[in-house]
């Protein structure tokens, strides 16, 4: 499993972090937790099973967490593998299960290597979007 | 951990083996990663799940109902064709034909190959198209179709009900007499479920290549040097710079999914083959799929796939992977039949023409340029993917007797 690469918009959130910590904490980072984030939300999610294997259906539960300011409307959840340029076979859904709160069922990686999970995190202002990186193995 | 520590003493050996690499690629020298990709091909067999949208699944009165019922012809209304009619016992259950044959007097061509059944439960999709979400579901189309069986679901409970014998095997793998004229639908899916069961047993043993890996993964040295030096150089390239792995994925040598290769698809003049596309129309239509009434998943948690599925015009001209499994004997290849043989196949990948792949096609596919010598490897390692031992095939099952009886 490989982490999201750090970028400039993460290193640029992490200071805004230091004067809200509060907002982002839903989002820290733990064990079997994977996140990402743009400047005005983070996002940190959990797999089911914690380790994808190939083939098999998994689910996600993502936390939201909107900058102070920013409200969050609906999630979008998908995945593809960029080197090859396709996507799943299968169209995942997702459900609210609380504020911010999401679940995404029907998942599903066919082929090893690596993976982008691709979050659409829908405000009032427009979209955020959110790559997060996954080696399938 | 213990996948871990085999593959760490792996490469160990492989290291050790590289230093006395002589003419060609010792068969230990392996990099950490090709080692990994070898082991994920294994283990064999694989244990067989029973089918939970399938309630005598793995049940052995419904297998033995199942192993009836296959070759018997009369489940055809004229007793012309059995399944065991194209899926030959002594042909690795494949028939040898470009195109499968179908009944009647008319014989008809059918529009696709047909496929070898030996572990055809490891799948999740299930005809070419994958136009099927169980076993038990795809079974009911031969019946079915006019250019194959032709039988209708009245013809398949009459057979049942009227023949003493088949009607015992019923009640037994059913606990139940079988249904009336009116519930004939019922018959049919019950028989399908059967031999569907019959199906999921049909698995093949270990292989050279599985002997291969199992000593890779031990560190048996000596074990390894007895696999044959140019298939050890034919799987590196399947597993390395071939990427063939990708798709034929995992123990049963097939990621289950489809994909789009640049074979041509027109059937016949004006006509085509839509592959995936039609497939996922199909099980999606399906009365018998996962998520209808016939399904005996409750919670239909097993149709989850199929609930999920999505559809777009990538799909077009897509055709299942098949296993690699036994595949040196099932020749010819491809949907239609169409590559004669596996040096054909090879060529196909090594010649690869972009311009025939749909545009959206997988950027995973490019030409592989192989030399003679690489595609002789190649077809080297593929036959060793051919089992060492397949079970019995005996169709006669002896008459059954009543529950209560000896």
């Amino acid at each position: 499993m490989k982490p999201k690469r750090r970028t400039a918009a993460g290193l640029a959130l992490s200071a805004l972090l230091a004067a809200s910590p509060a907002a982002y904490a839903a989002c820290d980072a733990g064990p079997g937790v994977l996140r990402g984030e743009t400047s005005k939300v983070a996002l940190a999610f959990r797999t089911t099973p914690p380790v994808i294997k190939v083939g098999e259906l998994f689910s996600l539960r993502a936390e939201v967490c909107p900058q102070a300011g920013t409200r969050v409307s609906g999630l979008k959840v998908d995945a593809s593998m960029p080197a090859h340029k396709h996507g799943m076979n299968y169209q995942p859904r997702v459900r609210q299960t609380g504020p911010g709160s999401y679940a995404a069922t029907g998942l599903m990686f066919h082929m090893p290597g690596r993976w982008q999970f691709t979050f659409d995190v829908e405000t009032p202002a427009g979209r955020e979007r959110i790559h997060v990186d996954y080696t399938a193995e | 951990m213990r996948r871990t520590a085999a593959l760490i003493a792996a490469a160990l050996i492989a290291t050790g083996a590289a230093a006395q690499q002589h003419a060609g690629l010792s068969p230990l020298a392996a990099s950490p990663e090709e080692l990994r990709n070898i082991q994920r091909h294994g283990p064999w067999p694989q244990p067989v799940p029973r089918d939970p949208s399938n309630r005598v699944s793995g049940k052995a009165e419904a297998i033995a109902l199942g192993r009836a019922l296959f070759f018997d012809p009369r489940l055809s209304p004229r007793a012309d064709l059995s399944c065991a009619s194209c899926h030959l016992p002594e042909r690795t259950l494949t028939d040898g034909r470009e195109r499968a044959q179908g009944g009647g007097p008319a014989k008809p061509r059918l529009d696709r190959n047909t496929p070898g059944l030996w572990n055809v439960a490891q799948g999740r999709w299930f005809g070419w198209d994958g136009g099927s979400d169980s076993l038990w579901s795809f079974t009911p189309r031969p019946i079915l179709h006019p250019d194959e069986m032709g039988a209708s679901p009245a013809h398949v409970a009459r057979l049942l009900r009227d023949d003493a014998n088949l009607a015992c095997r019923y009640a037994q793998a059913f606990g139940r007499a079988v249904p009336p004229e009116a519930d004939a639908e019922t018959a049919l899916v019950d028989a399908a479920k059967a031999l569907a069961a019959y199906l999921e047993t049909l698995v093949s043993g270990k292989s050279a290549f599985d002997e291969f890996r199992e000593a890779l993964a031990r560190g048996d040295a000596a074990a390894a040097a007895r696999y044959p030096a140019d298939a050890r150089r034919g799987l590196s390239l399947f597993a390395g710079k071939g990427l063939c792995s990708v798709c034929h994925f995992g123990p049963n040598f097939s990621n289950g999914e489809f994909h789009n290769i640049g074979m041509p698809h027109m059937v016949e003049p004006g006509r085509v083959d839509p592959g995936r596309h039609g497939g996922i129309r199909r099980v999606r239509a399906d009365k018998y799929n996962r998520l209808g009434a016939y399904s005996d998943d409750a919670t239909r948690t097993s149709g989850s796939r199929t609930l999920h599925l999505t559809e777009n015009h990538g799909n077009y001209g897509q055709f299942k992977v098949p296993s690699l499994r036994n595949v040196a004997l099932t020749a010819p290849y491809m949907h239609d039949g169409r590559l004669a043989t596996l040096r054909e196949v090879v060529r196909h990948y090594s010649e690869l023409d972009i311009d025939r792949l749909h545009q959206d096609g997988d950027a995973l596919l490019k030409p592989l340029r192989l030399s003679d010598a690489e595609s002789e490897d190649l077809v080297a390692f593929l036959r060793t993917l051919t089992s060492r031992g397949f079970p019995d095939l005996n169709p006669v099952t002896g008459p059954c007797k009543p529950q209560g009886q000896r």
